[in-house]
């Protein structure tokens, strides 16, 4: 099963990557003119108002999927093969450095308390355990929402190189979003890391690497940090999938700031279930294959890696 | 330690965390861009009718006044008044939690009941078909966002098949239960259980899908223990070793990451709320986050952040009790 993750993970990682090269039209280009065509392989019919001489006639309408459009078009005409290529590109983004940024914190913040203990422990768990009484979708909600979208434009090296035309320029990288979304996730690693450093700091050779003059800093980094890599790293591998969940979630309420996302995708064609199914759904499946292969991958590793760790924490 | 006093030490650190949830809460609203005056204020308002409405909403104290008059007010079950709405933000929030706590209940209800039943029959029944199917389920289910599987069940149950209502509900349970008993009505439970399921299903099948997972590998671990053999061995019924002894030192395990993951239950119920227009609390939150209505922002992360540590009380409390090593330290 772990060799279907890395398939799954890679697909999801190169479709994002060279998502300019895959994509066979402008994923922002509308053309009103092919909107709503149904997936290739699948014949639309519907009934649609026609002025014919003049006169208001219903009429019915037969659309067929084509080979330009493999995914069919939303309801503006854009083509949705190339909306979740592109899609990857925010949710593996910001699933990355959403993770980097909880790691981070939490990794610094955990060592600092189980290593020196005491008070800054105490103040420092409890200021945790508030962060742990929002139920993290909830706390993301509210802080996206509240502080607003904040964006920045990052330039598509391929068009910049003119390797490929006709595609976006830049990529709207949801900046808010990623710090949020890295914020509510940080307690999980800060625990983790506390309670190896709080083991770790009584073993006998940070003993003897203290009683030789080394700094608390050296101590933290060279000592303590390595030895609670393992499940850290465990962690982090699910905590990816968790997050590129989270951001569908703040996408599809529109809170993101990028309109280039699975989860807005999905936002998007709930207004069409009755007519175009595809456009809510394609975006969806997408969702799934990607957190399907990082799971399994997040499975393998803990078994690979730390057969002690149990149970399905995280998630 | 006695239980009362596990429970009453638990209750203060509980306090505790309320009381930093309550001044974050509050915060928020310094740390977010905009005054709460151009939301309620008309585009074209001039400086002085402006001033007039910071004045009226108590925005002209310094933070500190402001702050104790919040949780002063809170004391009393003040919450202030919904800048949109001008009604007390307490009862409407009050009002919309009857609809949340039965949608979570609802969920877990539908999780437990189909969950733990296929977990034990994916460790007994190893790498058959029934394994198998156990857990593919169980692996998409933890990969699906749940927004998304509401906006799937709407489409082939609702929209394509056509017996279920998507969305709205017109009567909660308490209303419903009412014509039941005064009037010998059955329709309204009936109306209520039909907007019921998509929502209850959505919501649970993550839910379902983890604790496949729990009951399986933690069924596996006691299936093979002495004492499992032991029991065989003095020839004890099979579903007597497996339901009786083997699922029993099972659930400990299962309890504690469900107390865990509650958290991802409120989460959940807030975006099913707002896939299947639930009049709940979620629902109402994040339309008060548009709109920027800070008394109920404020007032509804507060009783979230409430049931959130109560509930986590009560499942340190059920969990203790479940298991005999564990001490109420």
């Amino acid at each position: 099963m772990a060799k279907v993750g890395i398939v799954f993970v890679l697909t999801i990682m190169l479709m994002a990557m060279f998502a300019p090269f895959f994509a066979m039209h402008n994923p922002t280009q509308q053309q009103l003119d092919r909107a709503h065509q149904p997936p290739l392989g699948v014949t639309q019919t519907s009934e649609e108002f026609r002025f014919v001489d003049g006169e208001r006639q219903i009429q019915e309408v037969t659309i067929q999927g084509t080979v330009e459009h493999p995914f069919g078009t939303d309801s503006l005409g854009r083509d949705l093969f190339s909306r979740v290529l592109f899609g990857a590109r925010t949710s593996l983004m910001v699933g990355l450095f959403g993770t980097l940024f909880a790691v981070g914190t939490g990794v610094s913040i955990g060592l600092v308390a189980g290593y020196y203990g005491g008070r800054v422990d105490d103040s420092l768990m409890r200021f945790a355990d508030i962060m742990l009484a929002f139920p993290a979708l909830v706390l993301a909600i509210a802080l996206v929402g509240l502080l607003g979208p904040l964006t920045v434009r990052i330039p598509d090296p391929f068009v910049a190189a003119g390797l490929v035309e006709g595609m976006p320029a830049t990529f709207v990288f949801p900046i808010t979003l990623t710090i949020v979304v890295g914020v509510v996730n940080w307690v999980w690693f800060a625990r983790i890391a506390r309670g190896e450093a709080l083991s770790i700091r009584q073993e006998e050779y940070v003993k003897a690497a203290r009683s030789v003059g080394a700094s608390d800093w050296t101590i933290l980094r060279q000592h303590i940090l390595p030895n609670s890599l393992t499940p850290i790293i465990v962690l982090a591998t699910i905590q990816v999938a968790a997050i590129i969940l989270l951001e569908s979630s703040l996408s599809f309420l529109g809170f993101s700031g990028t309109t280039l996302s699975w989860g807005f995708d999905i936002a998007q064609g709930r207004d069409y279930l009755g007519t175009s199914w595809w456009i809510s759904s394609i975006p969806g499946l997408a969702i799934m294959f990607a957190v399907i292969g990082i799971n399994l991958l997040g499975d393998w590793l803990r078994d690979a890696l730390d057969p002690g760790l149990s149970g399905e924490g995280g998630v | 330690m006695s239980q009362a006093r596990f429970l009453i030490r638990r209750s203060l650190q509980g306090l505790l965390v309320v009381w930093g949830v309550v001044t974050l809460v509050f915060l928020l609203r310094f740390i977010t861009p905009g005054s709460p005056v151009d939301f309620v204020a008309p585009l074209d308002a001039s400086p002085e009718l402006r001033a007039q409405i910071a004045i009226n909403l108590g925005l002209h104290q310094p933070i500190y006044v402001q702050y104790f008059d919040y949780l002063f007010g809170l004391l009393r079950g003040d919450m202030g008044f919904s800048y949109i709405r001008g009604r007390p933000a307490s009862g409407i929030i009050l009002s919309r939690l009857p609809a949340t706590i039965e949608l979570a209940v609802a969920a877990t209800v539908v999780a437990i009941i189909f969950s733990i039943p296929l977990g034990v029959l994916s460790a007994t029944r190893r790498h058959e078909p029934t394994d198998y199917a156990a857990t593919t389920f169980s692996l998409v289910g933890i990969s699906t966002p749940n927004f998304w599987l509401g906006i799937m069940l709407i489409l082939i149950v609702s929209v394509g098949l056509g017996i279920l209502p998507t969305s709205r509900r017109p009567i909660g349970l308490i209303p419903a239960l009412e014509m039941l008993i005064f009037q010998l009505q059955i329709s309204g439970i009936r109306t209520w259980i039909t907007h019921m399921i998509l929502p209850a299903v959505t919501l649970g099948t993550y839910f379902t899908a983890m604790i496949v997972r729990l009951t399986r590998s933690g069924m596996l671990d006691e299936l093979g223990q002495p004492y499992v053999k032991a029991a065989r061995a003095k020839g004890l019924p099979e579903t007597l070793v497996t339901y009786k002894h083997a699922l029993r030192n099972t659930m400990i395990p299962i309890i504690t990451v469900l107390g865990l993951q509650l958290g991802s239950l409120i989460g959940g119920a807030v975006i099913t709320e707002f896939v299947f227009n639930w009049p709940g609390l979620g629902t109402l939150v994040i339309e008060a986050i548009v709109v920027r209505d800070w008394p109920i922002i404020q007032g509804a992360l507060i009783v979230i952040g409430i049931g959130f540590v109560v509930i986590n009380i009560a499942v340190d409390a059920l969990y203790t009790k479940l298991n005999p090593r564990v001490s109420y330290e």
